[in-house]
């Protein structure tokens, strides 16, 4: 497939604060690319940069073969950004909302009427078409931002935190039509703390932290190299691991003690859970290996703020 | 500086939010000159005899319509644009579509210089109703023209102000401390023929002096000294704090 996003050496600082540490990565066409990381890892100022609002400070950084900057106003042409922070023009109604910025990419009226009653029913809002932004929940807000992306058409769709502070039903509407418009051969760009939000989305992700990346992969692979399939997580005080870690001794597992908690990451569980019944402990759970062990392994438990 | 057609996409925007506040605005356009007319014009002016053998309704007339366009441009371009910075961030979305942060900026420019221009329109009505009209039909026309200018001006120096300011106290500053100082060292409500001589160079500075002068001049006919330099250092500076407000604007938004 081809690459529609290439960075090599990317790098971006804020006066002493380097945001992003010099990454290289590459998005091929039609692909979900996810960035994941903790908070201030650098993901949003990755994504701004690939969408041309940001400058590069330095390294290379192209989309569909044109070097991103601010003033490529070809590539913002081709480019759909569902931002991170609600910027939908309270002053404006729905409707309004999505003539007005459709003008923006030279859409004339006529035709934004009709790409936005197909987006409403896209984003299932064609009952708010005259509503204010203020009548609005979030999770319609976040749809009606989506609808706003899509006006142009684009090639390339960029999605910062898609579904912050949205209910479970709202953030499965977005995944579903998240998903659509890839099937519809648009690639997508994805920022995400919601793990099992990359795990449905995302064909590859990298795991950033302090500006950097520490793992690239697909989320099923990155799991189980780095953690394995289960996990088995005994909650238990610390003055007992001796005794219940000797027991354990030969089990093919590695382990970690983080708080209250030990973690045991197998290939298989069975042997280990087998014993551990022997043990007959209170608080024992055998679950799969997801990408948030993966996510906590790589940036560390600790918080990150 | 990247400007082109797509300022009036902004210009656009603002118009359709602005449909919103259209009543309300025409209603404070309209009385704040009133106010001026009524209580100097005809309240005063009962005591100020004639003015150089003219009432001094027809005095203050053109002074108050250059300032009620450099108001209301200036305040559009302080509060109006901060909010849509700040709160509302409408710039965050522009600037991601492929309208730049100049022509954004260029556009709210525009839009409070429109926003002058109602102000200045709507008082020279009024004007006309209270007996003072301008000396002959394309003389208004001209006045039109001027308004837009003296937005164009006074709303690119408010921008510049709107750059740097990190709340809104921090208007305050400009409005107390420029914008209404100069309404009256600039020749609005009398003449400055009997200010010291320090103070008169100091008038001749200020850019709504030269703006009332040249309102003055087209309103009432009558040829004013100076009207021609005073014009073309308008224009220059005019030129000078669009460009200097754009970029400063740009630094601001683009990070």
């Amino acid at each position: 497939m081809a690459v529609l996003v290439r960075a090599s050496g990317l790098t971006k600082k804020y006066g002493d604060l380097t945001a992003v540490d010099g990454i290289s990565f590459e998005i091929e066409e039609g692909e979900c690319f996810g960035f994941l990381g903790p908070n201030g890892a650098g993901k949003t100022t990755t994504v701004r940069m690939i969408h041309c609002v940001s400058p590069v400070t330095a390294g290379t950084l192209t989309v569909g073969g044109l070097p991103s900057g601010i003033d490529n106003r070809a590539l913002k042409m081709s480019t759909g950004v569902i931002p991170q922070e609600i910027n939908l023009d309270n002053d404006l109604t729905v409707e309004e909302n999505l003539i007005v910025f459709a003008r923006f990419f030279d859409i004339r009226r006529r035709e934004a009427k009709t790409r936005l009653a197909e987006l409403l029913r896209f984003v299932e809002l064609e009952a708010k078409a005259g509503a204010k932004i203020s009548e609005l929940s979030t999770g319609m807000k976040r749809r009606l931002l989506i609808a706003r992306a899509l006006l142009n058409r684009p090639r390339l769709i960029v999605a910062d935190e898609p579904t912050t502070g949205l209910d479970p039903q709202a953030r499965h509407l977005i995944w579903q039509r998240l998903r659509q418009l890839k099937a519809q051969g648009a690639t997508l760009v994805l920022t995400t703390q919601y793990m099992e939000e990359a795990q449905q989305l995302c064909d590859r992700i990298v795991v950033m932290h302090q500006g950097r990346i520490l793992r690239e992969g697909k989320p099923g692979r990155l799991v189980e190299e780095l953690i394995g399939r289960e996990v088995v997580e005994v909650r238990l005080p610390p003055e007992d691991d001796p005794r219940v870690l000797a027991h354990l001794a030969g089990t093919p597992c590695t382990h970690e003690r983080v708080g209250d908690t030990i973690y045991f990451y197998c290939q298989d569980g069975h042997a280990l859970m087998r014993k551990l019944l022997e043990l007959d402990l209170p608080n024992t759970l055998n679950r799969p290996a997801t990408l948030e062990d993966v996510f906590l392994k790589l940036t560390g438990r600790s918080l990150h703020e | 500086m990247s400007l082109s057609y797509r300022v009036a996409y902004v210009f656009l925007r603002n118009l359709y939010s602005y449909k919103r506040f259209v009543l309300p605005t025409f209603l404070v356009s309209l009385v704040e000159p009133l106010f001026y007319l009524v209580t100097f014009g005809v309240g005063m002016g009962a005591y100020m005899g004639a003015f150089g053998g003219r009432s001094y309704l027809d005095f203050l007339v053109p002074g108050v319509l250059a300032s009620a366009a450099m108001m209301a441009a200036s305040f559009e371009c302080l509060y109006g644009t901060f909010v849509k910075i700040v709160h509302e961030k409408v710039y965050d979305s522009l600037v991601a579509t492929p309208v730049s942060a100049d022509e954004a900026v260029a556009g709210d420019i525009a839009w409070g210089s429109f926003r002058g221009l109602i102000s200045g329109t709507l008082m020279m009505i009024v004007a006309l109703f209270m007996g003072v009209a301008p000396a002959a039909v394309w003389r208004a026309l001209v006045l039109v023209v001027f308004m837009v200018f003296i937005g164009v001006l006074f709303g690119s120096l408010a921008m510049i102000i709107t750059s740097i300011s990190p709340s809104f106290d921090f208007f305050s500053y400009y409005t107390e401390l420029v914008i209404t100082p100069m309404l009256f060292f600039s020749g609005v409500f009398f003449p400055l023929d009997n200010f010291p001589g320090w103070m008169k160079v100091l008038a001749e500075f200020l850019p709504l002096t030269h703006a009332v002068r040249i309102s003055r001049a087209v309103y009432t006919g009558q040829p004013q000294p100076g009207v021609g330099w005073g014009l073309l250092g308008l224009v220059v500076l005019a030129v000078v704090v669009f460009a200097v407000s754009v970029r400063m604007m740009r630094k601001r938004l683009i990070k």
